[in-house]
This record gives C-alpha cells, sequence and structure tokens, in this order.
C-alpha cells in the first residue's frame, strides 16, 4: 500500500484557492499510483481562523468543494482537514477531518481535544467532537486524530480497541522552543514524535502523522511529517518547516505480524477499562 | 444604529478618566483638526476629567485648512481648554524638499506622522495622556495612518460608527457648523473623505454594520439588497486593513512569545 503526505502549507481563509492545491496533489499522488493520500489539519481553510471558522465552514452533504474531493476518491482514497458545519446541528462547528474513498465518505472524525490555553484559543471558535471510532477502508481499519488528539493517549487506545491498523493524525502544530541545539526542529515537535513512537508500537498499528509547514501570523508550523510501522521503527520522516511531498510503501501484513508476536490487542480488555471509567466518572467529586 | 447616547457618553467619560488615571497621567491630550472626531473627543474629555485636564494641540500644515483650524479654535474657546498652535509646515518642506513627491498620499501620511510625533513629545512633556480619535469606520477599513494619527494612548471612539459619532457630537452640543461640515483628513487642501473612499459614510456605516455587527457575510448583504460592488469593496478593504489593526507579527520560537503567549492584562496591576 502507497501512501502520500502532503506536508504542505493552505491559504489562510481560501477555500477556493486551496481545494486547486489539493487536486494538485492529488493529482501528482495518482500519478505516482498512491492509494491514499493524507493532507494536515485544516488544509482546506489553514489554522489561524478566529472569526473566519464559519466563514469557510462546509456542510459536507451540500457543498460543491465537498464534491470535487469525492469525486477525485474514486481515484485514490483522501484524508483532510476541514471546517465542518452539520446540516442537522447548524451553528456549530467543528474542526473535521474526512477520510474519502470509492466516491463516499467513509468517516469523519471532529476534533475532541481542541488546545485552548498559551497561544491556542481552538474552542472559542469550534465546537467539540464526541467520539473516536475506528472504520473500514477496504482491506484495514483506520483511525482519524487530529493534531492535539494524538497528544492524550486514550484517544489512540480508543483507536486500538476499535481494531485500527492505521492510525493518521493530522496536524497543524506551531513549533516551540528551540533551546536543543541538537535538532533539526522546534523541541515541541518531538511531543509529537515520542507519541507516534510509543502509540505505533503498543497498538501495533502504522502511526501517520502529517503535519503543514508555513507562517501564520508569526508562527511557524513545525513540518516533520512521520510515519511509524508497527513495530515503533520510524520508516518516513519528512523535513521540518519546509514543504515536502512524500510517497511512502508500507505494508498492511505487519500489523498482523506485530499482533500475532506482542498480542497487545487480543489481550485487552475494553470492559475492564470501560468499567473502571464507569467507576471513576461515578465517584468522580467536584474537583 | 442608533445608539444610546446618555449611556455611551457614560461609559466613554469613565473609560477616559479610568484610563488615564490607572496609567498615572495628569491630564490628556488631543489633536484637534475642527473636525468631528476630534471635536466629539474634546467634548467627552471635558465631561470626564474637567477643563483644566484636557489640553490640545492644532497641528496645521500651510493653509491646507484654514476652516478647520478656526473651528478648532473655537471648540478651545467653547470648552475653555488650553490650546497651542505648531505650524508643522518646515520639517514636512524640509524633508519633502530633499525628497521630493508629487504623491497626496505620502505626503499626508508623513505629515500625520508628524502630528503623532509632536503629541507623544507633548504627552511626556505636560504628563497628558493621548486620547486617539479613530472611529469604528476607519479603522474597519483602514482609513488612517498607521503609526500617525492611529497612534494613541487610549482610544474612546474606536467602537462608533462615523454617523453614529455625528449621532453623539449632536447630543454633546457640538458646533452645528462642525456636524455639517464634509469630513476631512485634511490630507490635501479640499479633500475629502467620502470622495477619497468612494461611498458616502452612510452607506458605508450601513455595509459595515451589515457585515460587523451583524456579522451577515457578503453575499448576505447583497442578498439583503445593498449594491454589490461596493458590499465587495468593502469586504476586501476590511481584509486588507487588519495590519493596521494589530500589533506587527513577532517571529514565534520560543515557548513564551510576546504578542502569542505571554499573556497579561491592558489594566495590570492598575
Amino acid at each position: 500500500m502507497k501512501v502520500a503526505i502532503a506536508q504542505m502549507s493552505p491559504v489562510l481563509g481560501r477555500v477556493d484557492k486551496n481545494v486547486e492545491i489539493h487536486l494538485e496533489f492529488i493529482e501528482k499522488a495518482v500519478k505516482e499510483k498512491a492509494d491514499l493520500i493524507i493532507f494536515p489539519e485544516l488544509s482546506l481553510t489553514g489554522y489561524s481562523l478566529k472569526d473566519l471558522v464559519p466563514e469557510v465552514a462546509l456542510r459536507p452533504e451540500t457543498s460543491s468543494i465537498m464534491a470535487r474531493l469525492l469525486k477525485a476518491s474514486k481515484d485514490i482514497d483522501l484524508v483532510f482537514g476541514l471546517v465542518e458545519e452539520r446540516t442537522e446541528n447548524p451553528g456549530l462547528f467543528y474542526n473535521s477531518a474526512a477520510y474519502l474513498t470509492g466516491g463516499e465518505i467513509a468517516h469523519i472524525h471532529r476534533k475532541v481535544f481542541l488546545p485552548t490555553s498559551g497561544m491556542f484559543e481552538e474552542a472559542r471558535f469550534f465546537a467539540r467532537g464526541h467520539d473516536f471510532m475506528a472504520f473500514p477502508t477496504g482491506s484495514n481499519r483506520a483511525g482519524l486524530l487530529i493534531c492535539r488528539d494524538l497528544l492524550h493517549y486514550s484517544s489512540s487506545y480508543c483507536l486500538l480497541a476499535g481494531g485500527a491498523g492505521l492510525i493518521i493524525a493530522i496536524s497543524a502544530a506551531p513549533g516551540r522552543g528551540i533551546t536543543d541545539e541538537g535538532s533539526q526542529g522546534f523541541e515541541s515537535s518531538q511531543n509529537w514524535e515520542l507519541m507516534g513512537k510509543a502509540i505505533s508500537y503498543f497498538s501495533s498499528a502504522y502511526v501517520i502523522y502529517c503535519n503543514r509547514v508555513g507562517l501564520e501570523d508569526g508562527v511557524t508550523f513545525a513540518g516533520g511529517s512521520f510515519i511509524y510501522t508497527p513495530d515503533g521503527e520510524l520508516c518516513l520522516k519528512l523535513p521540518y518547516l519546509e514543504a515536502a511531498f512524500s510517497i511512502q510503501e508500507i505494508d498492511p501484513d505487519l500489523i498482523r505480524k506485530a499482533r500475532k508476536n506482542r498480542p497487545y490487542k487480543r489481550d485487552d480488555r475494553p470492559e475492564v477499562i470501560w468499567r473502571s471509567l464507569g467507576r471513576l466518572l461515578r465517584e468522580k467529586d467536584e474537583d | 444604529m442608533k445608539i444610546n447616547c446618555p449611556l455611551v457618553t457614560r461609559v466613554l467619560t469613565n473609560f477616559i478618566r479610568e484610563e488615564s488615571q490607572k496609567a498615572g497621567f495628569e491630564r490628556n491630550i488631543i489633536g484637534l483638526s475642527g473636525g468631528l472626531d476630534s471635536t466629539v473627543c474634546a467634548y467627552l474629555a471635558v465631561k470626564a476629567v474637567g477643563s483644566p485636564s484636557v489640553f490640545g494641540l492644532i497641528l496645521p500644515y500651510k493653509d491646507y485648512d484654514q476652516e478647520g483650524v478656526s473651528l478648532a479654535e473655537e471648540v478651545a474657546r467653547i470648552l475653555g481648554i488650553e490650546v497651542e498652535t505648531i505650524d508643522i509646515s518646515p520639517q514636512i518642506d524640509a524633508y519633502f524638499s530633499g525628497h521630493p513627491t508629487d504623491n497626496h498620499v505620502l505626503k499626508g501620511n508623513k505629515m500625520a506622522r508628524e502630528r503623532m510625533s509632536i503629541l507623544y513629545d507633548y504627552s511626556a512633556r505636560l504628563k497628558a495622556m493621548i486620547l486617539g480619535t479613530s472611529n469604528k469606520t476607519e479603522l474597519l477599513i483602514g482609513y488612517g495612518t498607521i503609526h500617525g494619527d492611529m497612534a494613541c494612548g487610549i482610544n474612546p471612539m474606536g467602537d462608533l460608527y462615523k454617523t453614529q459619532v455625528r449621532e453623539l457630537g449632536q447630543y454633546l452640543n457640538v458646533p452645528e457648523k462642525i456636524l455639517r461640515r464634509k469630513p476631512t483628513a485634511g490630507l490635501w487642501p479640499d479633500q475629502t473623505d467620502e470622495d477619497e473612499i468612494g461611498l458616502s459614510y452612510e452607506e458605508l456605516d450601513r455595509i459595515l454594520f451589515k457585515l460587523v455587527d451583524e456579522r451577515l457575510t457578503a453575499d448576505e448583504v447583497i442578498r439583503a439588497g445593498l449594491e454589490e460592488k461596493k458590499v465587495r469593496r468593502v469586504a476586501e478593504l476590511i481584509r486588507k486593513a487588519e495590519y493596521k489593526r494589530k500589533m506587527p507579527p513577532v517571529a514565534k520560537l520560543s515557548e513564551r512569545t510576546v504578542g502569542h503567549d505571554f499573556l497579561y492584562p491592558y489594566d495590570w496591576g492598575k
């Protein structure tokens, strides 16, 4: 299976331009016979949207931009980021990731953990998602995460419990921290790398992380997209800070082998976790 | 778009008084042009802190706006505030004699920044807080000189559209001549804002109010019956002027960056 990663920089607030950029990357990936192409978080809109959020929102069922991407998904599976407004719940806007395949929406994940502290203000503008769900994509099961979702390990656990062999995290992670002299990139990139390695190994799943690059309002997005194998080995690392496009062959059979050798998935006990969490929530005191 | 003038006056006079005190200033200083905004601002300032604590600077360039100068003097007389007139022609002419241009806007910007420079100098000399007079219309469409007339210590007027400033001016009994006068930035003789912008303030404010306060999209405003070309133009002006409304972006490098995630209130400890 060939996975294309578009470590790109969208135009802030211009869905019309960004869809063209997406289609160009898609065309390139199709030519190179990739099976799946992944774009970063909010790839259709840019990240620092603030009050632009409602203006760039799409309703997946009726959007003509979505229709173009659905058409493109007949040739290749797509994962990208969008601001989503749901027809049945108007006025709520989600930071969403869509997986399209064969002209259909296979799944839309709505970002659950919206960073809102320090430089981040996502919960001022977005509604929170409520679910982590693995879903079938042909011969594999995949799960979607958006940026900070990956840094909460409970998110990936839900995808493990749901049987995901591909954990796809799309990201618009800004770079912060410049005191590590040995690093080519920002210190903050290490958060995702550490989590990617650990989650891939202990979930026996591929972790595919696509981060964006470029600058918005003085903030540099860190790049450094990567793929870890189900054995926790780095099999692709894109450069920090600069735009890149890369196609990586991955072997879904490695998921089977890893799960056979280290049966974390077989031995997982979601009912125990469920019971423990249930008790925690029932007994939770006010703090 | 009508405003509750007694309430607005109460809020803005409190604002001027409190913010000046918190910052440790004994007086307020205003550049008086004889136009509506600076006049209304001066009326508010006198209501807020009393005429002895308000100082006016009249900063003409040559005889570009003689009517403005005499109206500004009249305002100072009515309000009983101390005022000083400084002709900015020598320094402006000195600069442009070495770097000539026919571009009105370049000249106007330079004059606006010269006025700013004098206001800041007087602010330090008199320990006076500079009151800004940019209104909401100007801030939204970017009709002002960055680091020129847009520079100030505090801005009491920035959330009032031009037409609302006029309404407030009527309530405050600002001289009729000033209320009726064609707004001008004084960039060149006979210049008027409305000619330069290409829309009347009434049209402009109606469009802005729908886009900004009612949060309609440009398409929705057009569907509501406003002229498409004008609505698109105003929306584009708003977009292009964002840089004038913000501090310049700081390139983020560290974990805590001024302007990004080093976040303290303006009134910190005051």
